[in-house]
């Protein structure tokens, strides 16, 4: 979240960085707002005109100066318009660029510790309500500002005392709509959030529909969807409440200057000071200006949302990108754990003094139970946290120290999570070894038995995720194996990689993988005792310390609770 | 139309009040400019102090009393549209909730999204006709004789100029929609995918490949911005024509006004006031346009929620009413042959994943089949009572978004003692402890925040509390490591001592617990047993649960012939 000084520099930049664009935009505005005031002051002269016995000739000539203000006032419009709409354009598109420039620089331990749900908000709602201020509600202001600062200006040219004499009205909508901002902003998120959260329950009972058959859920979805409809007219209550008071105080003082003008006017047009006709031109232009205000009134409640996203976009790029590391180089592969401690912040150590040496081309298993730590150790092994004490090193060098793509390059973890990234089965391989060629990529689904690409309409160029082709869970896990057998790192990581997959794939993914990892480094935290029965050592973790440790035969001859676990496995 | 109709005569006062108030509205709009020009003639004109006072009094007032109508107009027909949105989000969240299983055979995914967000919207918008649009056709005919008093001439050009023009610049505006609507999805597209990115920024954290994502994304954006500044020379068009249109009528007026004035015909201010009616005859015409757009898209949104509410159940296969056994009794499908003793734990181990899930189906009549029990066929007892009764817990059991104990408490009595209970059973008493308010946290839909061998812990203690007289549970630790799924199968037993359960695994951890073990192979029954006693005689039993390495081969060998 960025603050309010950082918003206002960051828009200031925006603009500065386009600044011969915004000049052009506001004068072309201008003078087409200008153009537009001619008609109800050539109205103002066609009344004294014929008030002083005119003609119908210099009535003509003066509707027909009416008749080109208004052609001009359009094209300054459209060109106006135009050069508004190609810099809002540039400017979203910069805005929306850095955001992805820099949520991809976000260190991994900043983006689950904020959760991507809202990283995700902040990509998908704040992104776009930016982009609809800057492209749509910011040159509606902008233009309705100019607009009523050219009427009151053109008012005050008429005659000065008029010009005061019109401000009358302006303090109650000023006023007004202080009020009205100071809690509109939140009225109309909860308003929004209270929507969606209908729109969510009817969704998601769609989606459990068997499961409320099952479970003979109905009658408690329909209480709890009752209830978000009672707090989504709640909320509706609450905004209009905000507007009932607004809209009256604002529109109410629109007649206000009106009216002042008016009476000023008729009690000193004696005096000589001004004629009929400019009084009735500038209560003309006041006429005028309620279109413009109406327009700014409409629209500041989405403006001042557009800014809460802005600042929300914003505080992306304030979190330091991950850190570049030290240079220095590791000699070999061999990882090294010792005395470990790791605790999450808000919480006790996960894990207890772990100390771990594991071999280049060994094959580690690590197991337990739910809770011991297993996840945790396999984030330690690969840099994505520092240990609290002690440390992890590979090849003598700690491995959070190590430049992040180089650390990926040796070392790639792969979890239960899985992503399909948008795009071609190609993109979603590619990325991962930038320099592979198709024949390498099918290789590599083949090695992680994953045969169906050979079914797919366009192989490779098979267009994957959202809206796409909707892969299975197992599937797409086989997809990140295959970026993994493509990124060729000497050490893999593998947190129970396999667990999400049905047990026939399961085993099959398993055997085929069994082929690939030859040669490399291999620590797999598995809930299948055949992985560990496989395995060069096995290790089991217990309360976050290691119970056990040694080879499978070790171990069973041991005695200890892998034994006992495996004895029942076997049968 | 009927669904409409329908929303409209659930509040008729409120409707009526609605119309009235819009009407007046109007009506007011067009008083503003009559009294100015009353202002300039009788005030201005002629010097006279009183009367102009009189009529600037009558403007300011009228300002207040047009801000008063104004607000009541939108209060009311906010209500009428709210009151429209709460009767059509309740008969769909009623209909939804209770239409079960069948609903998403019928229904595409995301389109409960759509019907549920912007089509109950859309339906309330078409009611807002109801009340300003009565008031627009009325304002209309007022002003039509205001004018008419003035100058029939002006009046009959101002009256068809109006509506002409408005017809003109109105297609024009449509049109700009269209012109966007590539835009639009365009945009939605780099919207997605800037989401994508977002939320596989872990994935990419393991493997690498930022630096491509966000030259990929750049260049997106870029083909964006080019189809942004081409909507903006289309869009920048239209908006000069939405000047000019206007302007130039508007101008026509004031120079036939002017001429007529010129004349003598009318006075200055009937001709400031023509200029003003002009402003304001906009409004009720703009409105008439946009209400009938608003029909058009009302009615295709109620077509769309008439759609999901005549989506009825099937029945699944029969619609009888036949009690069911009155106490528990064996389970029978002779499809595969079957046989599930009453009070048993029967593990039941399928070398086919799809087979599982339909043998599951039709044991729980989610499917047609000829399963029978206590040699009652399913099919020809109500099915509410093998709702109640029976109940498959599957792979995909759905978790709703709510506490845990919300989640949990799926029998109205269920204490917090009995949900701790049925925890333990599942193991799962470690999950509920690691989170931040135990019980009381909030999980969102589908419980994406926690790992799915913990997701499956909770399906499974959801399961147990739910007390069926039969459960049955399609591989309910397929996520679990050894070491809890052990834990599990021996706690499983005990918490569902007494009462039939059906366990389709090929865990060899969970079928060893067993008192029965069927092995179904190529959808039937081939061999049955304890686990231990079909481990050693039935050498393909063995092959599909036993994990050793070994044998595993023969058997993907074996299966790689079969296939």
């Amino acid at each position: 979240m960025a603050d309010r000084a950082a918003v206002r520099r960051a828009t200031l930049d925006l603009i500065a960085r386009d600044r011969r664009a915004a000049a052009v935009v506001l004068a072309l505005h201008s003078a087409a707002a200008i153009a537009g005031l001619a008609t109800p002051w050539l109205l103002g002269r066609i009344i004294d005109e014929v008030s002083g016995g005119a003609g119908i000739g210099t009535v003509d000539r003066l509707a027909l100066a009416i008749g080109g203000c208004v052609l001009a006032q359009a094209l300054l419009t459209r060109y106006a318009q135009y050069a508004g709409h190609r810099f809002g354009e540039r400017a979203v598109a910069r805005l929306r660029e850095r955001f992805v420039r820099q949520a991809l620089q976000l260190p991994v331990s900043v983006v689950e510790h904020a959760g991507t749900g809202d990283l995700a908000t902040r990509s998908s709602v704040d992104v776009s309500t930016v982009g609809t201020m800057v492209r749509d509600v910011l040159p509606v202001i902008m233009l309705s500002l100019a607009e009523l600062a050219l009427l009151i200006g053109a008012i005050f040219l008429l005659h000065p005392l008029l010009g005061l004499v019109a401000l009358v009205g302006f303090p109650t909508i000023y006023a007004g709509t202080r009020w009205y901002l100071r809690r509109a902003g939140a009225a109309y998120l909860a308003e929004g959030a209270a929507t969606a959260e209908l729109t969510d329950a009817l969704t998601t009972t769609a989606e459990g529909a068997r499961t409320v058959e099952a479970l003979g859920l109905a009658d408690e979805r329909i209480r709890y969807g009752t209830e978000r409809i009672g707090h989504m007219w709640a909320t509706r209550r609450a905004t209009l409440a905000l507007r009932s008071v607004f809209f009256p105080v604002a529109e109410g003082s629109y007649a206000l200057p009106i009216a002042a003008v008016l009476l000023f006017g008729g009690f000193f047009l004696d005096k000589g000071w001004f004629t009929l006709g400019e009084v009735v031109a500038a209560a003309l232009y006041l006429q005028r200006a309620i279109g413009p205000l109406d327009q700014m009134l409409q629209w500041i409640e989405q403006a001042q949302r557009g800014m809460a996203s802005f600042a929300r976009v914003l505080g992306v790029g304030m979190v330091p990108p991950e850190p570049r590391g030290e240079s220095s180089t590791p000699r070999g592969e061999r990882l090294v754990v010792r005395g470990a401690r790791f605790a999450y912040p808000e919480g006790h150590d996960v894990l207890h003094g772990i100390d771990l040496e594991v071999q280049p081309g060994e094959r580690l298993a690590i197991v337990g139970p739910s809770g011991a730590g297993k996840s945790t150790l396999a984030r330690l092994l690969a840099g994505i946290d520092a240990p609290r004490e002690g440390t992890v090193s590979v090849g003598g060098c700690p491995v959070t120290d190590l430049d992040p793509a180089e650390r990926r390059r040796r070392i790639a973890l792969v979890t239960q999570e899985h992503h399909v990234f948008i795009g071609s089965l190609r993109d979603n391989l590619a990325f991962a070894a930038p320099g592979a060629s198709d024949e390498q990529m099918r290789e590599a689904l083949a090695a992680v038995g994953a045969d169906w690409h050979t079914d797919l309409p366009e192989g490779l160029d098979t267009q994957l995720g959202d809206g796409a082709l909707d892969l299975s869970a197992a599937d797409a896990q086989q997809i990140a194996l295959a970026r993994l057998v493509l990124a060729d790192p000497h050490t893999l990581i593998l947190d129970e990689a396999t667990a999400a997959l049905d047990p026939t794939t399961a085993r099959r993914t398993e055997r085929s993988l069994g082929a690939v990892v030859a040669g490399r480094t291999v620590i797999a935290i598995a809930h299948r005792l055949n992985t560990a029965h496989d395995a060069d050592r096995v290790a089991v973790l217990e309360d976050g310390r290691i119970a056990e440790l040694g080879s499978h035969h070790e171990l069973v001859a041991a005695g200890g609770t892998y034994a006992a676990l495996w004895r029942s496995w076997h049968g | 139309m009927r669904y409409m109709w329908w929303l409209v005569r659930s509040q008729p006062v409120r409707v009526l009040r609605g119309s009235l108030i819009g009407t007046v509205w109007m009506i007011g709009l067009a008083v503003r400019p009559y009294l100015i020009s009353r202002a300039i003639d009788d005030g201005l004109r002629a010097h006279d102090r009183r009367a102009l006072a009189l009529w600037v009094g009558a403007i300011a007032v009228a300002g207040f009393v047009l801000a008063y109508l104004g607000i009541m107009r939108h209060r009311t027909m906010t209500f009428v549209r709210e009151d429209a949105t709460a009767r059509s989000a309740g008969v769909l969240v009623r209909h939804v909730s209770r239409v079960g299983a069948v609903l998403p055979r019928r229904l595409a995914a995301g389109e409960a999204a759509t019907v549920g967000g912007a089509d109950i919207g859309n339906v309330s918008a078409v009611l807002t006709v109801t009340g300003p649009g009565v008031g627009a056709v009325i304002a209309y005919g007022v002003v039509a004789v205001l004018l008419w008093s003035a100058s029939p001439f002006l009046a009959l050009f101002v009256l068809l100029g109006v509506p002409v023009m408005t017809l003109i610049a109105g297609p024009l505006l449509r049109r700009l929609e269209s012109a966007e609507h590539v835009y639009r999805h365009q945009q939605g597209a780099l919207t997605a995918r800037a989401s994508d990115i977002v939320a596989g920024l872990r994935v990419l954290a393991g493997v690498g490949g930022r630096g491509l994502f966000a030259r990929r994304f750049s260049t997106q954006s870029q083909d964006l911005l080019a189809q942004g500044y081409r909507v903006g020379a289309a869009r920048s068009w239209i908006d000069a024509l939405t000047v000019v249109i206007p302007g130039i009528f508007l101008a026509t007026v004031v120079w036939l006004a002017a001429r007529t004035a010129a004349s003598g015909d009318i006075t200055i201010g009937e001709m400031v006031a023509v200029y003003g009616y002009v402003s304001v005859l906009i409004v009720p015409v703009w409105f008439l346009l946009e209400a009938a757009y608003q029909m058009i898209r009302g009615r295709v949104a109620a077509r769309r929620i008439i759609a999901v509410l005549s989506v009825i159940p099937d029945g699944t296969g029969g619609r009888g009413d036949q009690p069911g056994p009155e106490r528990p009794a064996d389970l029978y499908d002779p499809d595969t042959g079957l046989v599930v003793p009453d009070g048993l734990l029967v593990g039941v181990a399928v070398d086919e994943p799809a087979e599982a899930v339909a043998l599951g189906d039709r044991l729980g009549r989610f499917a047609p089949g000829e399963a029978t029990w206590g040699g009652i066929p399913l099919a020809k007892m109500a099915l509410d009572e093998v709702r109640a009764r029976i109940l498959v817990a599957d792979h995909d059991s759905y978790l709703f978004a709510g506490t845990v104990r919300e989640t949990l408490r799926i029998r109205e009595s269920a204490s917090d003692a009995e949900i701790w209970t049925a925890l333990r059973a599942a193991s799962a008493e470690d999950v509920v402890d690691a989170l931040p308010d135990g019980l009381s946290t909030h999980l969102v839909a589908r419980a994406r925040t926690i790992s799915g061998g913990q997701r499956q812990r909770i399906r499974l203690a959801r399961a147990l509390l739910a007390e069926p007289d039969v459960l049955i549970l399609i591989d309910p630790t397929s996520a679990v490591d050894a070491h809890t799924e052990a834990r599990v199968a021996r706690r499983l037993r005990s918490a569902r001592a007494g009462r039939t359960t059906v366990l389709v695994s090929t865990s060899p951890l969970l079928l060893g617990e067993a008192d029965l073990v069927a092995h179904v192979r190529d959808g039937r029954v081939v061999a049955t047993g304890r686990h231990a006693e079909l481990l050693d005689d039935d050498p393909s039993y063995r092959a599909l649960v036993a994990r050793d390495a070994d044998i595993d081969d023969d058997a993907a060998e074996r299966g790689g012939v079969r296939r």
